[in-house]
């Protein structure tokens, strides 16, 4: 059980690292555009 | 492949000879471009036929977004007539292998295109021009706030900490029941506080930001409830933390999380139906030639002076008020007047801005421009009339009442437990009944609904600033409209010609750019005619056009009022109509807004025996003809003190006062930009069917709004009594208010349904 203590805050930190990520990205403005990403993949990039 | 068989490469429209590959040169070059850039996949890939290419567009300046280092600078522009994914990629493609250019992103969704080049080597007008060329119509945007992504932020914080808080509490929970060593307990209890810190102080702000804006202007805002909420809800926490009790930050971390959900949703509908407002409102970038000593410079329309003479061309549009000095042609004013007849004009008549020189070349002496002109000064009042300010939603009615009756209701359950069983119970109990009295479901309740509503009216075409306008439109009880552009298309179509005479005057008009051209044009290629190649074909301003088809020689000209004359040299003649045509869903839409009850008008500045036969054709009972911009906002204040609302439908900038007057004032996307700003809603449609959709997730998203809220208040008599009794600890909070709120979601996804179930 003891185990619970320091897994725990180690989970925490590692949901916030990827929290982090997601602000990241969102601040970049990788969620600004949903709609067209989706159509823009089925075209070939030349 | 879509083009048919025989049919013009580039844009599918039927062609006379088997050896003829395109229409018109503007497809013949368009063409050019798309293969010499090496693209002519596009061909096989694209799943409809290109645009035709209309005109190049003049002189362009546009504010660019941003400016790099080496000087590049960046702009947004928008571009119409996107069909398929195809077209982006050839845009794009095309663009970007322009030299001077460094990237181009085109928005299939939106039509936005950001363009990063080089100004040094290639300036805007050119860029423009390209997209032009191969069919697609570039406009200048205005200036638009970057996307708020601030909300979006907050709630990932947010709902990252309320699922790890909502872990925790589990726990926690189980170990209730089942006994937990101590320091498990309060490792547990710690790291929530730690997880809710950020949620209360941080997420929640925007909750608190509005409670003290409400504050400071005097109205309890919906805010205020929430604010008081969160802030209790921390404040429990933190103390139960330290003592080694049970919290309720689980629960907070939930409620912030749904509540910035909904807010979310409902500003992403609402930014969506502005911002599509925003590029239909978009216009061409106002530039002029003026004359400088013996050249001509192309200046913004803004910097010109009284005095300064400035050339007006073939289809231009008037950059300022002024006076023809040279020249002579016909002007459409529908813009300011609203009536599509152009009116000839020539040296010492006045011209204003924003009307289109239709055929001819003027040369205009300025008299006022930019901010002065009658179009501007028109457009500045009518911003002015539309900013009512904000209207309180229904929830921010019921707000007071709220939270005065939880604060009672806390008051009397705190000094009743105090008394009876001291001060420790009164404590938890009133925690107890403020917590569950957060109005997380009725605060949400609106805006899910809200966000619902306006998108499934926005699907349907026709799209809302604001919710409220929304909700106003399933009151209203009289339907107005304006006659050009609304009931009618509003624009020039041949209403009667034998095939033979369309399929000359095609031949002889297949080059031009002129409207009545564009329009013989179109009809030709919607009966399937093949365009036969006119020679020698040459236009006369104010007269017509002559030219040679099948070797025989023949006139166009104007034969009367909305009459084209078509004769050869031996003397026979032919007629073609032009008017203005009823919208082909007008009557069916008058007809279903009457099974309703509701009445509907024809609102309009022409004559009495025109707005009668349109009245007659679209089965309009009430006509109000010859009726000024200021009349017709006259009539309906007048309608409105006789305690009916109005809604009102019109195009053009004299239709402003109206739209501002009504109750729901609801514009054309094809009509004038300062009437789609100052309207509550725009049709994106060239229809008017629209409008009846709309009604229909008006009233739906009016009846979930009130069984919603019924829905919340019942919960909170219910757990704010049973709170007081004493029957709710975290444990129980925790089920109760994701349950409550849970039903107010479930009802706003039935609004889509009711809606749909209404389409058919």
């Amino acid at each position: 059980m003891n185990a619970v203590l320091f897994l725990l805050p180690i989970a925490v930190v590692l949901g916030g690292v990827f929290a982090l990520l997601f602000l990241r990205a969102a601040r970049k403005g990788q969620f600004d555009d949903l709609d067209d990403p989706p159509k823009r993949m089925l075209q070939e990039k030349d | 492949m879509s083009q048919a068989l025989g049919g013009c490469v580039h844009c599918g429209a039927a062609l006379e000879a088997r050896e003829e590959r395109f229409c018109c040169t503007g497809c013949e070059m368009a063409y050019a471009i798309i293969q010499g850039a090496g693209l002519g996949r596009y061909y096989a890939e694209r799943e409809a036929c290109a645009p035709r290419p209309g005109a190049a567009p003049a002189g362009w300046i546009a504010v660019p977004t941003s400016r790099g280092a080496n000087g590049v600078e960046e702009v947004r522009i928008q571009v119409d007539g996107l069909r398929c994914a195809s077209c982006v990629w050839v845009i794009e493609q095309v663009l970007e292998r322009t030299p001077g250019v460094e990237h181009v992103m085109v928005s299939y969704a939106t039509g936005r295109a950001s363009i990063r080049w080089d100004p040094r080597r290639i300036d805007l007008t050119a860029l423009a021009g390209r997209i032009a060329a191969l069919g697609y119509r570039p406009r200048a945007l205005g200036e638009e706030a970057p996307p708020d992504r601030d909300l979006l932020v907050r709630l990932g914080v947010a709902a990252f900490c309320a699922m790890n808080l909502m872990l925790l509490s589990a726990s926690l929970y189980a170990g209730w029941f089942d006994s937990m060593e101590p320091r498990f307990a309060a490792l547990f209890r710690w790291l929530a506080l730690v997880l809710a810190t950020p949620v209360a102080f941080w997420c929640a702000a925007p909750f608190f930001a509005g409670a003290v804006a409400g504050l400071r202007r005097r109205v309890l805002h919906m805010d205020l409830p929430i604010a008081l909420g969160v802030a209790i809800l921390y404040g429990h926490g933190v103390i139960s933390t330290i003592t080694g009790h049970e919290g309720y930050l689980d629960s907070l971390g939930m409620l912030v999380a749904l509540l910035l959900a909904g807010r979310m949703l409902e500003g992403r509908g609402r930014r969506r139906a502005v911002e599509a407002a925003m590029s239909l409102a978009a216009s061409a970038p106002r530039t002029a030639r003026r004359q400088a000593g013996d050249r001509l410079e192309t200046v913004e329309a803004a910097a010109l002076r009284a005095g300064d003479l400035i050339d007006v061309g073939n289809g231009e549009e008037l950059a300022a008020d002024g006076v023809v000095t040279e020249g002579a042609g016909q002007v459409r004013m529908a813009l300011l007047t609203g009536e599509a007849e152009p009116v000839a004009v020539a040296p010492g008549d006045r011209v204003v801005a924003g009307s289109i020189l239709l055929d001819g070349a003027l040369t205009v002496q300025v008299e006022a421009a930019g901010g002065e002109t009658m179009l501007s000064r028109m457009a500045a009042q009518l911003e002015q009339a539309a900013d009512r300010g904000m209207r309180p939603t229904a929830a921010d009615r019921i707000a007071p009442w709220f939270t005065a009756a939880t604060l009672v209701i806390a008051t009397v359950t705190c000094v009743g437990w105090w008394l009876t069983r001291g001060a420790d119970v009164a404590l938890t109990r009133t925690v107890a009944v403020l917590v569950v009295a957060c109005p997380c479901a009725l605060a949400l309740s609106q805006p899910l609904a809200a966000a619902a509503g306006l998108g499934a009216a926005a699907r349907r075409g026709l799209l809302f600033r604001s919710a409220d306008a929304l909700l106003d439109l399933a009151e209203v009880d009289l339907v107005t409209f304006d006659k050009t552009g609304t009931v009618t298309a509003g624009t020039v179509t041949v209403l009667e010609a034998d095939d033979h005479a369309l399929r000359i005057a095609a031949g002889l008009e297949r080059y031009s750019m002129h409207p009545i051209a564009r329009a013989i044009v179109e009809e030709a290629i919607s009966r399937d005619i093949a365009l036969p190649r006119g020679e020698n074909v040459r236009e006369e301003v104010s007269v017509g056009v002559r030219g040679r088809v099948d070797g025989v020689q023949w006139q166009l000209a104007t034969g009367g009022p909305g009459t084209l004359l078509l004769s050869d040299d031996a003397g026979r003649q032919h007629h073609i109509r032009l008017g203005d045509v009823i919208r082909p869903d007008a009557a069916d839409t008058v007809r279903k807004l009457e099974a309703q009850g509701l009445t509907v008008a024809l609102v309009t500045g022409d004559h009495a025996e025109v707005a009668d036969r349109i009245a007659a054709t679209a089965g309009i009972g009430t006509v109000v003809a010859r009726c000024g911009p200021e009349q017709k906002a006259q009539w309906i204040q007048a309608r409105q003190r006789a305690g009916q609302r109005v809604l009102f439908a019109g195009d053009g900038v004299n239709d402003g006062p109206a739209l501002a007057m009504a109750d729901v004032g609801i514009a054309m996307g094809s009509g004038a930009a300062s009437s789609v700003l100052v309207a509550d809603g725009v049709i994106a449609r060239p229809s008017l069917a629209p409008i009846l959709a709309a009604r229909r997730a008006a009233r739906a998203c009016r009846q979930i709004i009130r069984s919603n809220q019924r829905r919340s208040l019942a919960y909170n008599v219910v757990a704010v009594s049973a709170a007081a009794a004493g029957f709710v600890n975290p444990l129980v909070a925790a089920l109760l208010m994701p349950l409550s709120s849970g039903l107010v979601i479930w009802g706003a996804l039935r609004v889509e349904r009711l809606v749909r179930e209404g389409d058919q």
